[in-house]
């Protein structure tokens, strides 16, 4: 029935052309209807059809001291039963009987004293596995602009939140022991845990972020494996997918594990910033991490100076060609860099780094201009540009004085002024030099243009001449 | 022109000077003031003249307007008893009055536009009016004689019969090296044609050439300039121009100027500002310091030998892409 009428249409539809992918210059995200989102759950699963019972168990509070650690764990399992939350009506009773007793559990954990046995280990971990382990969804649509959509949110929250809070505090608790937990707390579990970043709920990202951090302290033996894994996911993000949504948590994480390197810094961890860090940098949605990434390579070049030149090479080198707003994410983030740099490294980079900033100078989009325009506002930047004036004038004159005449935008052309006069005062001679220069060149391209354009002429002339000669026949 | 017409306009403009140079009483006083006094110190005038010297750089203007601004700015000056408050006016409408006549078939700016890349807080027709008041009191109407009209006059002279020379005596760099002088108040003390021949004189010494220096001392003698006189110059000249040549490089007052950028610069700026995060740092290779002795086992495990195995540097990369190194 179905097939017959879709058949009808076809054939309807086939006496006009077919349908052609339309390129529209503008983004189908913005003509879209407001969709209703609606959160889901990841826990996708055929429930029996009969409702879960759970026998409801003593409070802890009321139970003396010795059974507490019994009731625990009874407690613990039946925490690992997990409830559908897509369907909103089953269950209330059990649900809310679970959240509670996970409530307390979190309460327990924060307060009690000689709780924890080696028997609650496994229990725990088993807990926690059972309720946030889960293959997520696929995103809604295939067009999920991170930054201008929604995100779809965590059906189960009510129940995923209060695990993640147990989880915490577990690992924060005065006994925790992290040479028993490592038996359980193993390399398959951060791999399970590092896939969950990619959720597309920013809380449940926010909770994994603090977990995996406290888990990359406490076990000396993982970090390696958790530094390596981190990486593949980097690497697959930039070079395969540019599909990742935990990208900015997994660098806050990096951020504090970088201001922790030891002196002098170790081979790997160079190879990180070039071969990882700084091509994280050419993905399209970068406005989504950049604060941490800047971040990130700022405290490199903290620790490790001599990385200056590598690093900024590498960003000029993927300097954004055809994107306005991320050119001025590299403005803000170059500046940072250079707020921190050494002189003797900017005199290393300061030829190739002036070439770029005398490019986004001249930019015809006002707010990479600007941007660039308001490093000489910055007072360490000036005594560096000061400092070696006689190299970097030269290169900034010619676009400078050519956009205090030609530039759109009169706000970029007051800016140029203050940039000028700053370099006016700094150095008189090379500036006049360069002026007269400049004025001595502009005159000669003028003249041979002119000359170019009489030479036109000239053969236009000849042209039509030789055109009448030969009755009017003009020759090919 | 030739040799014999060039002496004559020497010899006219020589005469003319005098109505053209600022009057010296008016001058002392500036110079006595102190700063911050209640009038105009010769630091708020030098401090002017760079202004104006920036903008005549920024618009394009020629040497001839810049010249002819400060030597309106100077004669005013020394006539008036000018409130600090309004010196910025004073200058710039000198500025705008040397532009107009100098050079009117350049493009010129706009009263509007000199106001606003000049960063001034008053209006155009507060600058019109100025410039009105001003033209009155020195009777302006087209021109002035400058350093400038004689250090031209002298250029053509010392390079005689042969323009070649032309590559030798840089007529830009003389005239930027007179810029630089009249940025200082001291040389506006100075006769123009004196202070032009000392400015030539100096180039010359420093090109070496036997007879244009010949040919300055021939227009010295034809203009009756004393020795004295010409010499007293002649040293500040080189002491000016010495600083204006040296390496070192002075630090900008750019705290002056405004820096205004639109909205959506100025929120980025901000944002960018503070990202500082919230996650304690880790130390490396150490423990947790909020671990406790347990740590120390750990260092000893199994598990933290085989990872330091992993640790070690070249391990980042898989092995086959190592060996490949």
């Amino acid at each position: 029935m179905c097939t017959a009428t879709t058949r009808s249409a076809m054939s309807s539809a086939a006496t006009t052309s077919p349908s052609v992918d339309k390129v529209d210059g503008f983004s189908r995200k913005s003509v879209r209807k407001a969709k209703q989102k609606r959160s889901q759950s990841s826990s996708q699963f055929r429930s029996q059809g009969k409702p879960i019972e759970l026998t409801p168990l003593p409070l802890l509070t009321d139970v003396p001291a010795p059974e507490q650690p019994e009731l625990f764990l009874k407690k613990l399992q039946q925490c690992c039963t997990v409830f559908d939350f897509m369907d909103t009506l089953s269950d209330l009773k059990m649900k809310e009987y679970k959240r509670s007793t996970l409530n307390e559990l979190v309460d327990y954990v924060t307060v009690s004293r000689g709780y924890l046995t080696e028997q609650a280990y496994p229990d725990v971990v088993k807990m926690v596995s059972y309720n946030i382990f889960r293959t997520l969804p696929p995103s809604d649509s295939n067009e999920f602009d991170p930054e201008e959509d929604e995100p779809t949110l965590e059906a189960s929250w009510p129940h995923l939140q209060l695990v993640y809070e147990f989880f915490i505090r577990f690992l924060e608790s005065q006994e925790f022991q992290p040479s028993i937990a490592k038996k359980y707390i193993d390399q398959k579990f951060v791999l399970q845990l590092l896939e969950l970043f990619d959720s597309e709920d920013p809380r449940e990202r926010d909770y994994l972020k603090t977990v995996l951090h406290r888990i990359y302290g406490k076990f000396l033996g993982l970090r390696a494996f958790i530094r390596k894994q981190i990486n593949n996911i980097f690497l697959r993000f930039v070079y395969e997918t540019e599909h990742f949504n935990g990208v900015a948590e997994l660098l806050e994480i990096l951020g504090s594990i970088i201001n922790g390197f030891a002196l002098p810094l170790k081979a790997e961890h160079k190879q990180f910033l070039v071969k990882v860090l700084i091509p994280l940098h050419t993905v399209r949605s970068l406005s989504l991490f950049h604060a941490q990434l800047a971040y990130c390579i700022v405290q490199f070049l903290e620790k490790d100076p001599a990385l200056t030149e590598p690093v900024i090479r590498g960003l000029l080198k993927f300097w954004p060609k055809t994107c306005s707003q991320k050119e001025v994410m590299f403005l803000g983030e170059l500046e940072e860099i250079l707020d921190v740099i050494e002189p003797t490294q900017f005199v290393k980079i300061q030829e190739p780094l002036f070439k770029q900033i005398s490019r986004c100078v001249s930019s015809p989009h006002f707010q990479v201009a600007e941007r660039a325009l308001y490093y000489w506002n910055n007072e360490y930047i000036m005594s560096l540009i000061e400092e070696n004036s006689s190299v970097i004038l030269p290169i900034m004159f010619a676009s400078l004085y050519r956009i205090s005449k030609e530039h759109w935008n009169p706000a970029i052309v007051a800016l140029v002024y203050n940039v000028l006069k700053a370099f006016m005062e700094m150095n008189s001679t090379l500036f006049d030099e360069l002026t007269a220069t400049y004025k001595s060149d502009r005159q000669r391209e003028k003249k041979k243009e002119k000359e170019r354009e009489d030479l036109w002429k000239k053969l236009e002339d000849l042209e039509l001449k030789r055109g009448l000669r030969n009755d009017g026949i003009i020759p090919t | 022109m030739d040799a014999f017409k060039l002496m004559k306009e020497l010899r006219a403009n020589y005469e003319q000077e005098g109505y053209y140079i600022p009057k010296e009483t008016g001058l002392n006083l500036i110079e006595s003031t102190e700063q911050n006094g209640a009038g105009i110190s010769a630091k708020c005038r030098d401090a002017q003249v760079e202004d104006l010297w920036g903008l005549s750089s920024f618009f394009g203007y020629s040497t001839q307007t810049f010249v002819l601004a400060v030597n309106l700015l100077d004669r005013f000056l020394a006539l008036m008893r000018v409130q600090p408050k309004h010196l910025s006016c004073v200058g710039l409408s000198c500025l705008h009055l040397a532009a107009q006549r100098s050079a009117p078939d350049a493009t010129l700016s706009s009263g509007h536009e000199l106001i606003r890349i000049g960063q001034r807080r008053f209006t155009a027709s507060d600058l019109s009016r100025m410039e009105k008041i001003v033209a009155e009191k020195l009777h302006f109407t087209s021109s002035a004689v400058t350093p400038l009209t004689f250090l031209h006059l002298y250029h053509q002279v010392a390079l005689g019969q042969s323009p070649s020379r032309k590559e030798v005596l840089s007529l830009e760099k003389l005239e930027a090296q007179l810029k630089a002088c009249l940025r200082c108040m001291s040389f506006s003390k100075a006769k123009p044609s004196v202070l032009a021949l000392a400015l030539l004189r100096h180039e010359i010494k420093a090109i070496q050439s036997e007879d244009m220096w010949e040919m300055t001392c021939h227009v010295q003698r034809h203009l009756k300039i004393a020795d004295a006189e010409l010499q007293c110059w002649a040293e500040r000249v080189a002491r000016c121009l010495s600083d204006y040549a040296s390496p070192r490089c002075s630090r900008p007052n750019h705290k002056k100027l405004l820096w205004v950028v639109s909205r959506r610069t100025a929120q980025n700026l901000q944002s960018s500002s503070c990202s500082v995060p919230d996650l304690p740092t880790i130390p490396e290779g150490g423990w947790d310091p909020s671990q406790s002795e347990d740590s120390s086992e750990d260092l000893s495990s199994g598990e933290e030998s085989l990872s330091s195995s992993l640790e070690g540097e070249g391990a980042y990369f898989p092995l086959h892409l190592r060996r490949r190194r």
